[in-house]
């Protein structure tokens, strides 16, 4: 599904993304970890062609990530969601919709069932503005499985959510996994991604220091938590 | 609908939010309305009174050289906020998150602003028009034809101003913009006056300078003022140079155009 070869992405002095090679699956709930500053938002800014790698190549189904037609399957939580204060969510999703090609009809029986899925019906004509960080980070979540996506990219995105927000978005994407939708969350939440991810990558200073089943990675008796400082000390060791 | 449309039509519904758009239309329309008193009056030059439609034929020529420049106020305002409000406001990560090619969300906000622009100033222009029109019995032909050469001008801005905008802080790209107008203004202005009968007959023509190569290359913003002037006052255009003053601008345009995507093409998001 997503293939990255020899990926490499430098901000002048500072190398983000070091010489990352590898393939995510179709199906695969795949988990990228890492302190702040590990290049994991590089990396997923350039799976959608925000920024372009210095060197490498990324593909999604085949068709580089340069290309808009690999952002056809794709729906996409930003860290930092925002949507235009002057829009309501209503007026958000029809635009996301507008935009895969969907219309009219098709267009509302859409945006209406995934405002049920992200339990934001009867708030979705309120202009953004008046809406909480959980409501907003709801309607980004919505926007980002409308129109039934193969690949979910899901930047942090339970931060910033209270307990009862966190449970309402885990909910929301186990019943996407049960649908085989490919998801790659980038999180700092350890405990989150053990409950909901298969597979997991740890990065540091722009390297994949481990990647592998989850299963795998954390041993009996520990957490992914406990592993993942264990590989961070050990590299600044 | 292409996605192109799609931004375009996003772009003027979100440009028609803003109330202030509204009030500047209405004042815009009765400032118009208030210069409908000129047609009425008596006017004696030289000791012999003019008609009342030479009279409103000349204010409605400069009243319509006045819409303009309002505009390019206007336009610049609006376009210098176009790509940071949108990567501020979350509407850039809307977009090219989706299947959208980046000349597509470039091309249809610029598009989308120079329609609603173009639209705003041919309703002033078309009052004037109508006004005209019924104080008078006679309609001034050309005069909304005009309106419509006078908006690649209205192009020329919103494209010079998105493109600086990709390197300066906005008012200044909307200054800048302002300053190539002005240059362009004095330049093409001097040499129109140069030109007018009245001066040629009272200064002595310098066989040796003609306009420098800068001058007849430089954006002609005013020159197609004075083309839209003569479709008007159905006279000649004396242009500055062997191009017409529509193609050094549209030339301008593309080449603008041009570089903003390649530079926009380059932003990272």
């Amino acid at each position: 599904m997503i293939s990255l070869n020899s990926v490499t992405k430098i901000f002048g002095t500072f190398t983000a993304v070091d010489n990352i090679s590898y393939t995510i699956e179709a199906g695969d709930h795949f988990a990228l970890l890492g302190p702040n500053g590990a290049g994991k938002t590089t990396l997923v800014r350039m799976l959608l062609d925000f920024i372009k790698p210095t060197a490498g190549r990324i593909t999604i189904s085949g068709v580089p990530v340069s290309d808009p037609e690999s952002r056809k399957q794709i729906g996409y939580l930003a860290e930092q969601h925002v949507i235009p204060p002057y829009l309501s969510g209503l007026g958000y999703l029809m635009r996301h919709a507008s935009l895969i090609g969907l219309s009219g009809k098709n267009a509302a029986v859409e945006v209406d069932r995934v405002l049920e899925m992200v339990a934001m019906k009867g708030d979705e004509k309120k202009k953004s503005v008046a809406y909480s960080k959980g409501m907003k980070q709801r309607i980004g979540l919505a926007a980002a499985i409308l129109g039934h996506p193969k690949l979910l990219i899901l930047d942090e995105p339970i931060a910033g959510l209270d307990p009862i927000g966190i449970r309402q978005v885990r909910k929301i994407l186990e019943n996407l996994y049960d649908k085989g939708i490919t998801v790659i969350l980038n999180s700092h939440l350890l405990s989150e991604v053990e409950k909901t991810c298969k597979t997991a990558a740890i990065m540091y200073k722009g390297k994949i220091l481990i990647r592998d089943s989850i299963r795998s990675i954390v041993k009996d008796g520990e957490t992914l938590e406990d592993v993942f400082i264990k590989y961070i000390e050990n590299e600044n060791e | 609908m292409n996605n192109f449309l799609k931004i375009a039509a996003f772009t003027i519904v979100d440009q028609m939010r803003h109330k202030s758009f509204y009030v500047l239309l209405v004042v815009s329309i009765l400032f118009v309305l208030m210069i409908r008193g000129c047609y009425q009056g008596e006017y004696i030059v030289n000791g012999k009174q003019i008609n009342n439609i030479t009279i409103a034929w000349q204010v409605s020529r400069i009243v319509f050289q006045m819409i303009a420049v309002g505009m390019f106020f206007m336009v610049s305002m609006l376009a210098m906020k176009i790509f940071s409000r949108d990567q501020a406001d979350g509407s850039l990560i809307l977009f090219l998150s989706r299947p959208v090619f980046r000349w597509q969300y470039v091309f249809g906000r610029i598009a989308g602003t120079w329609a609603l622009c173009l639209v705003f100033m041919f309703l002033l222009h078309l009052t004037i028009f109508l006004t005209v029109w019924t104080k008078t019995g006679a309609p001034i032909p050309g005069y909304l034809a005009a309106s419509l050469v006078i908006s690649i001008n209205l192009l020329f801005v919103i494209v010079c101003v998105c493109f600086l905008s990709l390197f300066m802080p906005d008012f200044i790209s909307a200054v800048f913009t302002m300053g190539i107008l002005l240059v362009g203004f004095i330049s093409d202005g001097g040499q129109q006056i140069l030109n007018n009968e009245i001066v040629k007959s009272a200064v002595a023509p310098d066989v040796n300078t003609g306009p420098a190569l800068w001058r007849i290359l430089y954006p002609k913003v005013f020159m197609v003022q004075a083309y839209a002037d003569s479709i008007i006052s159905q006279s000649r255009l004396n242009p500055m140079g062997p191009f017409h003053p529509m193609l050094n601008l549209s030339v301008f345009i593309l080449l603008i155009m041009t570089l903003l995507l390649i530079s926009f093409n380059k932003k990272e998001i």
